[in-house]
């Protein structure tokens, strides 16, 4: 809360819109603008480090890396400004600090990347066939969306990954137990 | 602090039930704040209504008494009255139903793609939650149970029949869609902070998609009969930074894909 307190009070609209959605208005808000500047340094040497790529794309991947960042790091940069504001030789040490954080934040990170398995935040987008509250024909067709790609495309078609993502999203372990020991005994209800 | 409390104000952020509580639980999702909103905008000219009504009746009571006033005024017809008695309490209602029909809808409606998908399953007595987006075939999936811990095992601070021993890890504004159902019995996915209710019916899958726009940890109920331990089916929904929500799932990935 103090966050938001501490920030210039947005909008209501401003103030729901996500992170991600800020950006993709592309009308660039200026604050945005500022936070990447100051993080710019180390954050572009870990992406460039990362990926061996052209320099646009590495700007798109620092970017992405800094969606989720701006908001708390502005706030931080600003509550501990504030207070020092009158000793005005501690700020660069502060923002020293601040760009060291990062560094360390961003190369955890990357070893957790490396470590782990990548995990994207990703999922079966809304279907506009199913609109409603009730999901349940969606994790059906879903499923059935899979089997029929399958029984066409042949087994392990890599157009057919997409639908096996959506029917595990969407429906329960139990349900797709169940409906996988009846295809095997060949009493599946749906069409397939 | 304490007077605070007298008067019914808290100072942090009031996300579970707390004793004497008169208003809502702080709102943490845009729908949240679209429910308080429209409960105070209506409380307002409920109040009105019911103020004007009161003052009508107390008025008569108090003036047609039998000895001061034995014989009121003996009015049968009223043309003009009647009509703007008719009209005036028709229309009120209209005007309620405006901004109540449109929060409705737009609390049903998908508005974006969600990130990530969370189902949440009713047993009895327990809840079960998959994560099943990072899946790569049926079998492996993140699951756990979700039990309400016992009133004997609770420690300093923890509220009764509230606390559960695996809480819901969900990122913080981050589109989520949540499919509820249930297993046997019907059941019910409340988080008051969230502005959600949701039935888990067995055999249907009901979806709500939330958006949590700050971190902290939500409570929440069963709200639908489930059977003898339906007090001990809570829910605890804690949303964490996105950065700190995919550490998570991923370390609770890697010893299921050694397993497997």
């Amino acid at each position: 809360m103090a966050e938001a307190q501490s920030d210039k009070t947005p909008s209501l609209a401003e103030d729901y819109l996500l992170e991600k959605e800020k950006q993709d208005v592309a009308t660039k808000p200026v604050e945005v603008k500022e936070v990447e500047s100051a993080v710019t340094a180390s954050s572009v040497e870990g992406a460039t480090d990362k990926v061996e790529e052209t320099p646009a794309a590495a700007a798109v991947e620092e970017s992405k890396e800094d969606a989720p960042a701006p908001a708390p790091e502005e706030s931080t940069e600003a509550s501990s400004a504030s207070p020092e504001d009158s000793t005005s030789d501690t700020a660069p040490a502060a923002a020293e600090e601040s760009s060291e954080t990062t560094e360390e934040e961003n190369s955890g990170d990357q070893e957790a990347s490396e470590e782990t398995p990548d995990i994207k935040l990703e999922t079966a987008p809304a279907d506009f066939r199913f609109p409603t509250t009730n999901q349940t024909r969606h994790c059906f067709t879903r499923y059935i969306e899979y089997h029929r790609c399958v029984a066409a495309k042949g087994e392990g078609a890599p157009e057919c990954d997409k639908f096996a993502k959506y029917y595990r999203a969407l429906c329960p372990s139990d349900w797709i137990e169940k409906w996988n020991e009846q295809r095997e005994n060949g009493t599946f209800p749906g069409p397939l | 602090m304490i007077v605070l409390e007298w008067l019914f104000l808290t100072i942090a952020a009031c996300d579970a039930a707390e004793p004497w509580q008169l208003g809502f639980q702080d709102a943490a999702t845009p729908m949240m704040q679209g429910i308080i909103d429209l409960h105070h905008d209506i409380f307002f000219f409920l109040i009105l209504i019911l103020v004007f009504v009161l003052r009508i009746l107390v008025r008569a009571l108090w003036h047609f008494h039998y000895q001061k006033n034995p014989i009121p005024q003996r009015i049968v017809h009223g043309t003009t009255i009647e009509i703007l008695r008719t009209i005036f309490p028709s229309i009120i209602p209209m005007f309620i139903a405006i901004p109540s029909f449109a929060l409705l809808y737009s609390m049903d409606e998908v508005v974006v793609d969600p990130a990530i998908t969370i189902k949440a399953i009713g047993h009895q007595w327990y809840r079960t939650y998959e994560y099943s987006d990072y899946n790569s075939s049926d079998e492996q999936s993140l699951t756990f149970d979700s039990y309400t811990i016992p009133e004997d095992d609770l420690e300093l601070g923890q509220s009764r029949l509230l606390e559960v021993d695996n809480r819901v890890v969900v990122p913080a504004k981050t589109h989520l869609r949540i499919i509820v159902t249930s297993a046997d019995v019907p059941h019910s996915w409340a988080v008051p902070s969230s502005g959600v209710k949701c039935d888990a019916v067995p055999g249907r899958l009901n979806q709500i998609s939330i958006s949590v726009q700050r971190e902290g940890v939500y409570y929440g109920q069963c709200s639908e009969i489930c059977g003898t331990n339906h007090a001990f089916t809570s829910i605890v929904v804690e949303a964490v930074p996105r950065k700190d929500y995919g550490s998570r799932v991923s370390n609770q990935l890697i010893p299921q894909t050694g397993e497997a």
